[in-house]
């Protein structure tokens, strides 16, 4: 059995729950949730016994379009459990979101992530453009839906046309960069993309005007500027699980895809490389800046965590920008994948703290934390240590990802950049730690202790206990991620 | 003669021409209209390259390839759309980019 | 044998002047006029209006248009097939039937599902 069979399993799986629903619509929501978790979970710890071997391979038909490597391996990891956390999340959810729907069903709601994942999946493998944009569009469309799913919410409904203008703005712009890189390059493939940057014969304009456009189209998928304005707006209307998921499945996604994307345009001898670079500082700088900044003023929690996205995406591209880091030993690719790695626990169990808040009939305001820590110590704990984290405290796992990015920054001398980096996570900081002090205030609030199920419990505990592995004891992942070898390889050939 | 040089004068006109669209207009339907522009430029782009670049005789077709996929997917995205769209219409009886100003910080 | 074309340059020259000049004036003059509704309203012979000019179509065919255009497009990668399937399938094995097999089921699903969800009943 190969990877492949998992990932076409995921989307039959999900179009069988669209036929189940079809044809039987009695079929109670709990049914529905056991099946496509099931699913998802079976399709987990089945992708750990295959890509745990060496000769998984991919069947011969999908080989010209798909590679699988390391990075591949480990974002098709992150997809499955993600989209496995967003299905529990929204099976949680389920109580309120049913509010929001015209017939009060939410059987979509939990066949649709699985076909997102398949295509997470297949992006996550992509080595050339045409792969890349069906499986990022299969991703987007599905997306569309699941943002503008609760339609009775006229909020849900304006974060889902936001994002759908959007979105297809991003999609035309990539499609135009595309075709500029093809019309310079003569390929679509990144290992021919980067060949035919390497030669100087190739014209420098046309590649340049590609390589902004394309960048420019992937950045919007990833919240970075100057496609980040959606990104609060869109945040605060979808439903929770929505939002988890738009924030680290589809964030992941894209930042595969740009990692793979960068890496061919600043290829060794790129004729484009030094330009691209001093792009994605720019881009990378006034995201940390265009996403710290503004998340001061918020007082939805939602809305300052689509601001910390935007910060995050912006770390994420100065990494993409410098390459290699030789004081990390990591490869661009390996720390991005790192931080993701990072970002996954922290953000989501802010999500589910929110969830929780939210079938308690709250809401999503900071002021609805109040009282937190009496209400729930557990809760309010967890939920600390992942604001901490989001700001990049010591020993959690956010800080080693803010750690690795700051060192390729210094590794490059990229000092613009690193006082931007900087700004960005003071001003991080700031807001974060007025969310904890929130948490632990008891002014105004209610004492009455929240309602908390044994699988919300659990998984708090379980997504705490990640961050500060991940915070204390960092190696293990940093060593899947990075082979030692690759990168003394690429280093002593600088 | 017509040349690689005019296909692409074209592409970049309708690519302008859907961007000030999307950036100056009010209807939202209108907007979806001038994004379609901005997709169909690309594929225009996509496909004068291709037939331009000649080697052995026969155009190259990866990219052509590359259009069959944009237009489906062009396809899917305008069916999404419109029927989100059609759901905006029906709460707020209007598609103007007035009607979705609420979410603001 | 650009002189042949100044009749038509002076053409354009007064016709766009014309309605600029038209248009500022009525713009300046009739800055001063009180607006009200009534003024504002279309004229109909002195009748007034009864409903909007242009009436609403269903929403019914939206959707059918979409789902049409939607299956329609999908040809597109049937057309490619078809002329390549006798070669393909002489030099490398049937693999090419069943691929398009499975990716026409998946529009049959796409289909099941629109017609059990009652996009195609145009009664309601």
């Amino acid at each position: 059995m190969s990877v492949f069979t998992i990932e076409a399993f995921l989307a039959i799986l999900g179009l069988v729950l669209l036929m189940i629903e079809a044809f039987a619509p009695d079929i109670s929501r709990r049914t529905l949730a056991a099946l496509s978790i099931g699913g998802t979970a079976l399709a987990l710890v089945l992708f750990f016994t295959v890509a745990s071997h060496e000769t998984s391979s991919l069947p011969a038909f999908v080989q010209p379009w798909m590679k699988l490597d390391s990075l591949a391996i480990f974002y098709k990891g992150l997809s499955l459990v993600i989209t496995l956390l967003v299905l529990w999340l929204m099976h949680e959810c389920a109580p309120y979101l049913s509010k929001y729907t015209v017939d009060g069903r939410l059987s979509e709601l939990f066949s649709l992530p699985l076909i997102v994942c398949a295509g997470m999946m297949w992006m996550a493998a992509a080595t050339d453009l045409v792969t890349v944009f069906v499986a990022l569009e299969l991703v987007t469309v599905s997306f569309y839906v699941l943002v503008a799913f609760a339609r009775k919410s006229n909020l849900a409904l304006e974060a889902g046309v936001k994002y759908l203008i959007l979105g297809a703005l991003s999609t035309g712009i990539l499609v135009f960069g595309i075709a500029w890189i093809y019309g310079a390059t003569g390929s679509l493939s990144f290992e021919g993309i980067s060949a035919a940057l390497a030669k100087p014969e190739t014209s420098k304009v046309p590649a340049l005007l590609g390589a902004a456009f394309l960048l420019a189209g992937l950045g919007f998928k990833v919240a970075a500027a100057p496609f980040q304005s959606w990104v609060p707006d869109v945040y605060q209307g979808a439903p929770i699980p929505v939002t988890t998921f738009l924030s680290v499945g589809s964030k992941a996604a894209g930042f595969v895809v740009l990692t793979r994307t960068v890496e061919a345009l600043i290829g060794e001898h790129s004729i484009i490389g030094p330009e691209v670079k001093a792009l994605l500082l720019v881009l990378g700088a006034l995201t940390v800046l265009l996403g710290s900044l503004p998340a001061i003023f918020q007082q939805s929690v939602k809305r300052l965590l689509g601001y910390s996205s935007i910060s995050h995406a912006g770390y994420l591209i100065l990494a993409l920008a410098c390459g290699d880091s030789i004081r990390t030993g990591m490869t661009s690719g390996g720390i991005v994948a790192f931080y993701l790695a990072t970002y996954l626990p922290m953000t989501v169990l802010a999500f589910l703290v929110l969830a929780v808040l939210r079938v308690n009939g709250q809401g999503e305001d900071i002021r609805d934390f109040r009282g937190l820590g009496k209400r729930s110590p557990l809760l309010a704990l967890a939920l600390t240590l992942a604001l901490a984290s989001l700001a990049g405290l010591p020993l959690t796992a956010g800080f080693m990802g803010k750690l690795f990015v700051f060192f390729s920054l210094v590794d490059h001398a990229y000092w613009g950049a690193l006082v931007c980096a900087t700004i960005g996570a003071a001003a991080g900081f700031y807001y974060y730690f007025r969310a904890i002090v929130a948490i632990y205030s008891t002014e105004g609030s209610s004492n009455e202790p929240l309602k908390l199920n044994i699988a919300s419990k659990v998984g708090a505990t379980v997504l705490a206990v990640v961050i500060v592995v991940l915070g204390v004891y960092p190696k293990p992942l940093q060593h899947t991620l990075t082979k030692p070898v690759e990168v003394a390889a690429k280093a002593s050939a600088h | 003669m017509i040349t690689l040089n005019h296909y692409l004068v074209v592409s970049g006109i309708l690519f302008s021409l859907g961007l000030a669209g999307v950036i100056a207009r009010r209807n939202i339907l209108i907007i979806y209209m001038c994004l379609e522009m901005m997709l169909s430029a690309g594929n225009l782009a996509l496909v004068a390259f291709s037939r331009f670049r000649v080697t052995d005789g026969l155009p190259d077709y990866t990219a052509q390839s590359l259009v069959f996929f944009t237009i489906t997917v062009a396809a899917a995205e305008v069916a999404v759309g419109l029927a989100i769209i059609v759901a905006l219409f029906r709460t707020k009886q209007s598609v103007d980019v007035e009607a979705v100003t609420k979410l603001q910080g | 044998m650009l002189e042949n074309y100044l009749p038509v340059l002076l053409q354009i020259v007064i016709a766009s002047g014309f309605a600029a000049v038209t248009l500022l004036i009525s713009v300046l003059v009739g800055r001063s006029a009180k607006r009200t509704a009534i003024k504002d309203s279309s004229y109909e012979c002195g009748m007034l209006p009864l409903q909007e000019g242009q009436p609403r179509f269903s929403v019914k065919f939206y959707i059918v248009a979409m789902l049409f255009v939607l299956f329609d497009i999908e040809v597109v990668f049937l057309y490619p097939w078809s002329v390549i399937y006798k070669d393909y399938i002489a030099a490398h094995g049937a693999g090419i039937f069943f691929s398009a097999l499975s990716f026409v089921s998946i529009l049959g699903v796409a289909f099941v599902y629109a017609w059990r969800k009652g996009a195609l009943n145009w009664r309601n």
